[in-house]
């Protein structure tokens, strides 16, 4: 929201800072600015002035003309404003000599765009006055930092914090006085007090619909808004300077006496001043005629019953409005006004009738000849005074950690406008004005917040705490998170972030079902609609995004798998994908080596191919009686060129089997004995599983079993090979006999020949 | 004559020692000089036939003669010895500036590295490092934190929903309240953890992001002790001395809430671009947890108090490293997260 310094001014008559400190003390004491913009430097030098006579100009569309620019004597310039004209009041701006067409210009007569009044830049400006037009500076205010503050959406709420941060008077502009007296000549009836705790209404009588005058203009342009006539600009006008929206109906296009407010009609329709036809339901809140709903309640009024031409009476609207329903009508139309901006955040209902005498007053200047209709219409819940908040010094002292003297407590509330007495010493009884009580103010801790702002946090002392040492509970997760980390790390991988979203296309190129994944149903794009149930397509990504520039490199990633769950939230497994790609040749082995760092004595069993994999090169990572994860090659399919090794692992299951149950046995007194055994098996054998089947026959002696190598070729029978391992066998109680070990090999020998294997003896 | 032959044998076997070109050569003279059926072994054949007294004496000479030529065999050994090493030493010549084989180190991502850092700092202040899920409810992201349905605090944070009326978490302090309900106060705890919002993605804006939620509960908590910790925390994170400063901020979920500011470590305070000339950056939001929040979460504020604070981790990557675009950091590629 941007705040007009020569508003705010206006109400401070002793205000003396300029734009640049002011932003700054708001900033440390109120609100976050977000910058200044200077608006309105011509006029720091304009006048107005007459046009005298015009003169064409051969050959071009400007014309030469003299102007009476007052004190500044008659000028000579050139201008090409089709509206130029002889006897026209307009705005002399003095600039620096220059010849157009052959003519000294002296000086430029300006637009309203030029000058910053508003943004008109099809002619020079027609005017009766330049008062109150004056340079003028705008300060921003970013909107999340007065969200709470729905007294800071209007100048004058601001003033009284620029008043109370420099100690000065502040002027109120709204005279209570001007409202009429007497019975009222429109009724009111609301349906429900708390959808809309306040509407009053005045109607107006021999309105002139016109253009506002500059000043006017000027002050609505100045921050941002876009004049349009005199009753709406007086409209927003009100808005801007006391937070209260306000709505004008042209009454001769209003049916019947009574202004309802009462929820929409299901499927009622609406036409809105944007020209938008709207179909409304129960849950928004209508303000609406015998024939329907006129205006949507703070939201937007009605195109049928807006302003015009035409306009000679007026019903004036000043309401107030349940904040949420507004905003959920607002977010339900996705149509966020200036109105709902500041209804959503809970205005304060004691301030429609001050809205509507400050119209009163305004209009009498802007529309002349203007009458009151009968007195003010006013229905309204009934309403409380917000209870008052006790604060001590003591809780005052705790919350800030520095103490604070009563008088400075008591001069910073009652500058703020609350209620302050002391009902025992350091103990202050508080009550909160009207437009701080709706939401913003309700408890000691926010009076803390308005006595520690005012005071300044710069005033307080940096402290450590005196706090029991204690040593914190572990979080043994994260903490194998990072050992994997570093595992891979230390092994030549490097660590990636995926994005936890994936489009349909990804997730079915590796055979998913979209189905059974985790909809956002607002994505940012099309392409990142589904949580992703899987680390795989994100390597992938990278695994083909790298392979542009590398021609190996090696990859992980530690994120989240989210699985939808039938009811509650969603499950989230911690997985690792690791990929390892080359250009030239596979590297699944290397991969299997570090995957055996993290769960050592793992098997790789291997598995029938998911689709997205090597059907000859897959295998499910077996580890302590559990599945843990895959190791396998992308299939060639998703790799153009080379080979990606791809490991994916379940960190939530390894972790939970992991831990340290490290247990000392003590070192063999007798010497072990090794044999060397080769088998004889089909060339597809898994060496694996002859390893199994030979551990399973050495009996309770064996202390190791070894893959030495394997071997294919003369003069072996093709497509056969043979695979020697080397079995150490020993005992903890004697050394072995030869006999021993003879039997035990003999053992092997015989029974893996009953499953059909020969031995090379 | 003895003597003649003792002396005669000595010195030819000295010369033929010396002489000796090889290991063989050397081991043949002394076969042949003083092996069992080498030349001394002969002449002491003869000794029989001396008297006692010239026995023992040519004895003696006969063993000097031996030792002699057993030292200066030896000595012929040691260097031939030595020379075959020197030999086989310099044959293993090896060019040591030829790159180690197998793959180099990998690199950590530059977020992961700065939330460890941090974790580690905050672990050594008593804090427990707590998670908790990306995929969150209403109640945790925006109830429990004082944000009710329909309050415009909830446009401050573009949230993403997903099928089945759940949202992805807006911040990490969703697990404030977790570590609430789980620990109870006294509470020390930091929540590091990736976050999302609905915004479009350009060099500064990220839809996912990594923050870093801290809170501490305790029977006195003060606004001083809030900066006393940020300080703290702020001159380990930037290894020097920060000034910072505090000024009102709205979030529903402290009171008073507070924007917190360091004075710019580029200028130091007279002001320059990085800072748009007001030498302050504005770093962290946070603020004394606000009564409601503890309330909710079964904690009487009367007895407790806190403070809470949420550093965008995000952001502080891209300081200490001086990233200029904040999407290099998902984007997976090499070239980038090779240099961390």
């Amino acid at each position: 929201m941007k705040f007009s310094y020569n508003w705010i001014r206006e109400m401070i008559p002793g205000l003396t800072e300029a734009a640049g400190p002011l932003e700054r003390l708001i900033t440390m004491k109120t609100a976050e600015c977000e910058g200044i913009e200077e608006t309105g430097a011509l006029l720091a030098e304009a006048c107005a002035a007459r046009v005298e006579s015009v003169e064409p100009i051969p050959g071009s569309h400007n014309v030469k003309a003299i102007v009476d620019a007052g004190a500044l004597g008659m000028k000579t310039v050139v201008c090409g404003a089709p509206n130029c004209r002889p006897g026209l009041l307009t705005a002399y701006v003095p600039l620096d000599k220059k010849v157009v067409h052959g003519i000294e210009s002296d000086g430029m007569l300006a637009s309203g765009a030029e000058l910053g009044i508003n943004r008109d830049h099809d002619g020079i400006v027609e005017l009766g006055t330049l008062e109150g037009c004056a340079p003028d500076a705008a300060i921003e205010i970013d909107n999340k930092s007065i969200t709470h503050r729905p007294d800071l959406w209007g100048h004058h709420g601001m003033a009284r914090e620029v008043a109370a941060i420099l100690g000065l008077e502040l002027t109120d502009p709204a005279n209570l006085e001007l409202l009429p007296q007497g019975p009222a000549a429109i009724k009111i009836q609301i349906e429900d007090l708390d959808l809309c705790p306040r509407y009053s209404a005045l109607v107006f009588e021999n309105v002139t619909v016109q253009p506002s005058p500059l000043w006017l203009q000027y002050r609505l342009t100045a921050i941002g808004l876009n004049p349009i006539n005199n009753i709406v600009d007086m409209t927003n006008f009100v808005m801007a300077e006391l937070a209260q929206p306000m709505h004008a109906f042209d009454a001769d296009l209003l049916h019947g006496d009574t202004i309802f407010i009462r929820p929409a009609k299901p499927g009622e329709p609406f036409r809105a001043l944007n020209g938008e036809d709207y179909t409304l339901d129960p849950s928004n809140l209508a303000i609406a005629d015998s024939a329907g709903a006129i205006a949507l309640a703070g939201v937007i009024g009605g195109g049928d019953s807006a302003i015009g031409a035409k306009t000679t009476r007026v019903v004036l609207e000043s309401a107030n409005f349940q904040a949420s329903s507004v905003r959920k009508t607002s977010s339900a139309i996705k149509l966020r006004t200036d109105a709902s901006m500041r209804f959503e955040k809970a205005q304060d209902p004691v301030n429609t009738v001050r809205g509507l005498a400050r119209a009163v007053e305004l209009l009498r200047e802007i529309s002349p000849g203007i009458r009151l209709v009968g007195g003010l219409a006013d229905q309204m819940r009934e309403m409380a005074a917000p209870p008052a908040i006790e604060l001590s010094l003591e809780w005052l002292e705790r919350k800030l950690g520095r103490a604070t003297e009563p008088a400075q407590v008591r001069r910073i509330l009652e500058s703020l406008a609350f209620g302050v007495t002391e009902v025992q010493p350091g103990v202050f009884s508080v009550t909160v004005p009207s437009w701080r009580a709706t939401k913003d103010v309700a408890s000691k801790d926010d009076l803390v917040e308005e006595v520690g702002r005012m005071l300044g946090y710069d005033s307080i002392t940096p402290r450590a705490p005196l706090v029991p040492a204690a040593v914190p509970p572990g979080n043994p997760a994260r903490r194998f998170q990072h050992d994997v980390r570093n595992l891979f790390v230390d092994n030549g991988f490097t660590e990636v972030y995926n994005y936890s979203f994936l489009s349909e296309e990804s997730v079915r190129a590796f055979g998913f079902d979209p189905a059974e994944h985790i909809r956002v149903t607002n994505p940012i794009a099309s392409n990142q609609e589904l949580m992703r149930a899987s680390l795989l397509p994100g390597i992938w990504k990278n695994v083909t995004g790298n392979a542009k520039h590398r021609e190996s490199f090696r990859l992980f990633e530690i994120g989240l798998e989210i699985h939808r769950r039938e009811q509650g939230l969603p499950e989230e497994i911690p997985h690792l994908v690791a990929a390892l790609y080359s250009r030239h040749e596979g590297g699944i082995f290397e991969l299997k080596r570090v995957a055996e760092c993290l769960l050592p004595g793992a098997r790789t069993v291997p598995a029938e191919a998911r689709g997205y994999e090597h059907p000859a090169r897959a295998a499910a990572v077996h580890w302590k009686g559990a599945v843990a994860g895959r190791l396998f090659e992308l299939h060639p399919r998703f790799v153009e060129t080379g080979r990606a090794a791809v490991l994916d692992l379940d960190l939530r299951l390894v972790e939970s089997l992991s831990g340290d149950r490290t247990k000392y046995r003590p070192i063999r007194r007798y010497p072990s004995s090794a044999f060397d055994l080769s088998v004889i098996a089909p060339l597809r054998e898994h060496a694996g599983q002859l390893e199994a089947a030979i551990a399973s026959f050495a009996g309770p002696l064996m202390e190791a079993i070894q893959f030495v190598r394997q071997y294919a070729g003369p003069p072996l029978v093709e497509g056969t090979k043979s695979v020697s391992f080397r079995l150490t066998v020993g005992s903890p109680e004697r050394t072995l006999s030869s006999d021993e070990i003879t039997a035990i090999r003999t053992t092997i020998i015989l029974r893996m020949r009953d499953l059909g294997y020969e031995l090379r003896v | 004559m003895l003597d003649e032959s003792i002396q005669e044998l000595a010195s030819r076997s000295f010369a033929r020692i010396a002489a000796a070109a090889s290991p063989e050569a050397l081991e043949a003279v002394r076969v042949d000089a003083v092996g069992r059926k080498g030349a001394l072994a002969e002449i002491s054949k003869g000794m029989g036939k001396l008297s006692p007294e010239e026995r023992k004496r040519i004895g003696q000479v006969l063993n000097a003669a031996k030792q002699q030529l057993e030292a200066a065999l030896d000595a012929r050994k040691q260097e031939f010895d030595e020379a075959a090493l020197r030999a086989r030493l310099d044959a293993e010549w090896v060019d040591l500036t030829l790159p180690a084989p197998g793959p180099r180190r990998g690199h950590l991502h530059p977020i992961t590295r700065i939330q460890r850092e941090l974790e580690d700092l905050f672990v050594s202040l008593g804090f427990t490092v707590l998670d908790g899920p990306e995929v969150e409810t209403e109640y945790y992201n925006f109830d429990a934190l004082n944000i009710p349905p329909d309050h415009p605090a909830r446009d401050m944070q573009d949230t993403f929903w997903l099928d089945g009326g759940n949202l992805l978490r807006t911040h990490t302090s969703p697990v404030q309240v977790r570590g609430m309900e789980r620990l109870g106060p006294p509470l020390r705890m930091i929540a590091p953890g990736r976050v999302f919002r609905n915004e479009s993605v350009d060099a500064s804006h990220e839809h996912t992001f990594y923050q870093l939620e801290g809170m501490m509960i305790d029977r006195d908590v003060s606004v001083a002790h809030l900066l006393y910790f940020m300080k703290t925390l702020l001159t380990a994170i930037f290894q020097r001395d920060v000034t910072v400063r505090l000024r009102p901020g709205y979030f529903p979920f402290v009171e008073p809430g507070f924007e917190l500011d360091i004075q710019c470590l580029i200028c130091g305070g007279p002001g320059c671009p990085v800072c748009k000339h007001s030498g302050w950056v504005e770093l962290l939001p946070c603020g004394l947890v606000n009564p409601n929040v503890l309330r909710i979460s079964g904690i009487d504020p009367e007895e407790w108090g806190g403070f809470a604070f949420g550093l965008g981790l995000t952001r502080l990557v891209m300081m200490r490293y001086g990233i200029d675009d904040i999407r290099h950091l998902q984007g997976g590629d090499l070239r980038f997260l090779e240099q961390f």
